[in-house]
């Protein structure tokens, strides 16, 4: 049965002078799981948020939500339709847990002894009685975010939607919580609805896919037929390269097959399809005489005297003019290393040299023409009221006179295709551009090492093509880029170098075929896909050489 | 301090204001002192951590306030010195004593209060009154956490940019008040999807309940009822007169009646009522442990 | 129905309380009266804003604004008296009107103390800096056009405030009005009141613009 039913939904805003949805028709089954995607910008949040009446966006609406057939303003209150948003923190209501718990079924007006059954039901079926009692502000973003959705469920709604749930999330934190999703639309045949850019995970336990596009439904499919379905409407379309690794390799060697989803089936249609004669793809040596731009020896760090070392004695080599990365878990010391080599951590045994001299010489020295940081959140970077006025504030404490500050800051907006954001309010635009941005008012104060701190967290696929490219073209400039993330797609395609960091310490660092190819877990899709067929095959783009070189079974 | 900081909410409220009501108001020596005591031995319970240093503070206080009353104050009738001309008196001094063990004694007692009533009960307690208000404080204190976070981080990204990244007090002044400007701006944007999240949860709508975690239990009953009882008899004595105690012209005599007594030994049950709950459940809690 | 009964509970109840009070304690009925006095002017605007209809948008921004002035009271910590709540005030007030800077100036006095310890001076602090955002509130309009106008406002009301603290002070200590304590109480907290009057006066000058900026862009892109 329809559980809701959209129909040549159109909507714009407020003095803008196009459509940001337009006659947007498709339907939910109801117990489906459907996944909405598309390019940020592309209307996915603006459509969610009409589907939820209490907060749709103010505009000129046209066309009709149906729920179970009826106009949803009949019959359907906030109960009903639940809805989570991407930031975990800033849903949040209440200080405490239980009482986050409680809050939607305060105002749905239950008494206490009702209130008292759900919360706990759900909290057990969650898992959150170990935290249940706490502080909001002592949860994790993952345990905030599971929160979110409970608090939501407590609600006992029968469509569940979510807005990029998963965007702010590190890997391990984003699979626990999609698989909470799946855990309720099994065992509960809740119907859920979720916008995600983030398709590994989700794509196979969709049952259906929505491509939006420009306002419009470009497409919508079961996950399998996807990938076809959009190299017919075009070889290269933008959409691809959020798929999956096995769509994406699928879709790269061009096969007539079905299409796999998983690592599982990838690998299986790889063996089954493809011969192996061991090919290895070569791997580039580390120059070895390479000047350091960062040396850190036997650096030990903690935050206080009474708390366990973070740092344990880390000793690293950055090359000049290289990018190197740096993976690894939650807690196992990223960022620190980071703030430590920033100068805005001081290591208390061990020496830091950026540039060949100590850290602790270089005071006033360090940071102009020198050495910036990127941090994860680019929003820390923002302190006026436009783009334009942030980066010129920079080039005004540089002494730089207004007619050159122009000149720089036209140059690098074109550099990172930002020319059209600078008179934007910083938060008026999308989390890739924030990014772009901040990073082009970091790079105004002409660094030669550039320090990005999990430069990929909640951007998509497209941003991330972006950012390569930006970090590539430095890279040509001579700049040395360090950057700390959970994002082995993204270190496996951009990194010279990769290292990883455990329990405070550096274990290895190499180039990234090597590094990938002798993790068994900790790697890329891709890899695992194509682990013992063919050698030194990280990145999707490697594998489909391999599969077009040695060609199909016969 | 686990015994008195599970009463139920109502109760240590009750509790708490009739014992500040009595100390701040009746200016009677016994009452003070007892009131003094009370409040040093809760606090002594609550807390290990840094009990030497308030102990210093606490004293040097009582000393300061102590002291310069008969500064001020040149009412009495026993003259003990002249100093600058202005007469000294005695009931001045033992004034001063009785302020300084009250300021203490309110100080002790509040300190005892933010321990044990922490924000979620204060919240609870005013929940029904004014929902809106206690809505509005729980969610100002849940913010108070993340945006210190924020702060923190606004202020590292700003100095890794080398912006106003010195240590002298204009530069710290002026970095410390741009991140102030800009976390408004970052606080308020999030603070509407803070809004969607309870509207999409249905806030706003008639008929809101409040709930808690807290229950009534039987001996809160009784803790509420012994509590209401031994705050009735001073003030039946105040009205009656037994309290009333004058410093000035000349320190009136410590009335030693029945009635008198009675209201004496109801104060010193009730200001040392907790420390006693506190014994109780120790000394219960090694009963059981050595049984076992 | 039913909620206009407990206003007229509580409006009977108090006044009652506070007769009662000030015959009982007779040594101290100043000190009760004020108590009572500070308590109860914060009454009218708290429970005003309970009966209106909940617009959740201005309710978070209040309490926004709340934990933006306790959080300026904690990160000026390591400057003594150098604190930003009464500019924080002053601006919720101009432009989110006079209610709102009232709340925001009762509740940040309330919740700071959360912090910096509860205790019979909360009341006065919370009528206080109320008050103080509720007259910015009614002179927003004015305050608005000029900013050295505004600064000054903030400086006053730094040194406002450390009057109606004194008075407490000394009420409290002495269980009367004495002068020449409150002449001395005012004088041993001048250098505190000099640098709080010259930081409010400072944070106007130069947040008063960009914050309000910040304020109207809110305003008009959320439709507040």
């Amino acid at each position: 049965m329809e559980i809701l039913q959209v129909e040549n939904l159109s909507f714009r805003y407020p003095k803008a002078d196009q459509n940001a949805l337009e006659k947007v028709s498709f339907s939910v089954q109801s117990g489906e799981f459907v996944v909405l995607c598309g390019h940020s910008g592309c209307g996915k949040t603006t459509l969610l948020r009409l589907l939820k009446k209490e907060i749709a966006p103010v505009g000129e609406k046209s066309g009709q939500i149906l729920y179970r057939g009826n106009l949803r303003d009949v019959q359907f209150d906030a109960g009903k339709v639940g809805f989570v948003q991407q930031n975990p923190e800033s849903q949040v209501v209440t200080d405490k847990v239980w009482h986050e718990l409680a809050f939607g079924l305060e105002n749905m007006g239950l008494p206490s002894e009702v209130i008292r059954r759900r919360v706990g039901e759900m909290a057990s079926f969650f898992g959150i009685e170990g935290w249940f009692r706490q502080r909001t502000e002592q949860l994790s973003g993952g345990q905030k975010q599971i929160l979110n959705l409970a608090s939501v469920m407590a609600m006992q709604p029968s469509l569940l939607i979510l807005d990029e749930p998963t965007g702010q999330l590190d890997p391990i934190a984003a699979a626990d919580f999609i698989a909470a999703l799946q855990k309720i639309n099994r065992e509960l045949g809740l119907t859920v609805l979720l916008s995600e850019h983030r398709l590994e995970e989700v794509f196979p336990i969709a049952d259906r896919v929505i491509v939006l596009e420009n306002g419009q439904v470009l497409l919508s499919d079961s996950p399998k037929n996807i990938g076809a379905r959009l190299s017919e409407i075009s070889k290269n379309h933008p959409m691809l390269c959020a798929l999956p690794a096995a769509v994406r390799i699928w879709q790269g060697v061009g096969a007539d097959l079905p299409c796999p989803l998983t690592v599982r089936e990838g690998r299986d249609f790889l063996e089954r399809n493809y011969t192996c004669r061991g090919k290895a793809l070569p791997v580039p040596e580390i120059p070895n005489e390479a000047e350091c731009a960062i040396e850190l020896k036997n650096v030990w760090f903690r935050y206080e005297k009474d708390l366990p070392d973070v740092l344990r004695g880390v000793a690293l080599k950055v090359p000049r003019g290289k990018i190197f990365s740096v993976l690894g878990g939650n807690g196992a010391g990223k960022t620190t290393l980071l703030n430590v080599m920033a100068g805005l951590e001081k290591a208390y045994r061990g020496r830091v040299s950026v540039g060949g001299k100590s850290i602790k010489d270089c005071k006033g020295s360090l940071y102009r023409n020198n050495l910036a940081l990127l941090p994860q959140n680019p929003q820390t970077v923002f302190v006026k009221d436009s783009v334009r006025a942030d980066l010129m504030e920079i080039l005004k404490t540089m002494e730089i006179s207004e007619n050159e500050a122009k000149k720089r800051i036209n140059a690098i907006a074109d550099k990172l295709g930002i020319s059209d954001l600078l008179c934007r309010h910083p938060y008026d635009i999308s989390g890739g551009e924030q990014q772009k941005c901040a990073l082009a008012k970091v790079l105004l104060s002409e660094p030669k090492i550039l320090l990005l701190d999990e430069p990929t967290k909640g951007i998509d696929a497209f941003a991330k093509k972006n950012l390569k490219k930006i970090l590539f073209e430095l890279k040509r400039e001579g700049m040395t880029v360090i950057m700390v993330t959970h994002d082995v797609e993204f270190a496996a395609e951009c990194a010279d170098i990769c290292a990883f960091i455990f329990d405070g310490e550096v274990l290895c660092a190499d180039m990234p075929q090597k590094f990938f190819a002798e993790n068994s877990f900790y790697t890329t899709a891709a890899n695992r896909m194509a682990r013992g067929l063919w050698k030194n095959a990280v990145t999707c783009e490697q594998v489909i050489e391999c599969c077009l070189e040695e060609g199909e079974k016969q | 301090m686990r015994a008195f900081a599970n009463v139920h909410p109502a109760v240590s409220m009750t509790y708490f204001l009739s014992v500040l009501l009595i100390s701040m108001f009746l200016p009677h020596p016994i009452l003070q002192t007892e009131a003094l005591i009370g409040g040093a031995l809760f606090c002594a319970t609550l807390k290990k951590r840094g009990r030497a240093g308030d102990i210093g503070f606490y004293l040097i206080l009582f000393v300061m306030i102590a002291i310069t009353n008969p500064l001020f104050s040149h009412n009495g009738v026993t003259i003990l010195f002249f100093l600058n001309g202005n007469p000294m008196t005695f009931e001045a001094f033992l004034y001063g004593i009785s302020l300084a063990g009250m300021v203490v004694g309110v100080l002790l007692w509040c300190k005892a209060y933010s321990e044990i009533m922490t924000s979620d009960k204060f919240l609870y307690l005013f929940g029904k009154a004014v929902p809106k208000l206690s809505l509005v404080l729980s969610t100002a204190l849940r913010f108070i956490p993340s945006y210190l976070r924020m702060s923190r981080q606004v202020g590292r990204a700003q100095k890794a940019m080398g912006l106003y990244a010195g240590k002298s007090l204009t530069d710290r002044v002026k970095n410390r008040m741009r991140v102030l400007a800009a976390l408004v701006a970052w606080s308020l944007e999030n603070a509407m999807d803070t809004s969607a999240s309870m509207k999409a949860r249905g806030y706003g709508k008639k008929g809101r309940t409040s709930f808690s975690l807290f229950r009534f239990r039987r001996s809160d009953g009784i803790l509420l009822g012994a509590c209401i009882f031994l705050l009735a008899l001073p003030i039946v004595g105040a009205a009656l007169g037994v309290t009333e105690f004058n410093y000035y012209p000349r320190v009136d005599k410590i009335e030693t009646s029945f009635m008198a007594l009675v209201i004496y030994t109801a104060l010193g049950l009730l200001s040392l009522l907790p420390f006693i709950l506190e014994v109780k459940e120790a000394v219960l809690w090694k009963y059981y442990r050595s049984k076992i | 129905m039913k909620k206009w009964i407990s206003y007229g509970v509580l409006c009977l109840l108090i006044p009652a309380l506070v007769l009662c009070g000030a015959l009982l304690f007779k040594g101290k009925q100043y000190a009760w009266i004020s108590l009572c006095v500070a308590l109860l002017s914060c009454l009218p605007v708290f429970l005003q804003f309970e009966h209106k209809r909940a617009d959740t948008k201005r309710l978070i921004l209040i309490a926004s604004m709340t934990a933006l002035s306790v959080l300026g009271r904690i990160i000026f910590t390591p400057i003594p008296g150098f604190k930003p709540v009464t500019a924080m005030v002053v601006i919720t007030a101009l432009y989110f009107g006079s209610e709102a800077g009232f709340l925001t100036g009762a509740l940040s006095a309330l919740i700071s103390n959360f912090w910096f310890g509860q205790g019979p001076w909360t009341p006065f602090q919370m009528f206080a800096w109320g008050i103080l955002g509720l007259i910015a509130g009614l002179l927003a309009s004015l305050l608005k056009r000029n900013i050295i106008l505004l600064s000054l406002y903030g400086a006053l009301s730094g040194i406002l405030y450390s009057v109606i603290m004194d008075v407490w002070t000394v009420l409290w200590a002495d269980g009367g009005f004495n002068l020449s304590r409150y002449v001395a109480a005012l004088a041993s907290s001048l250098p505190f009141t000099a640098i709080y009057a010259l930081s409010s006066f400072i944070f106007l000058l130069l947040l008063g613009k960009p914050i309000g900026k910040i304020l109207e862009r809110v305003q008009t892109k959320y439709g507040i």
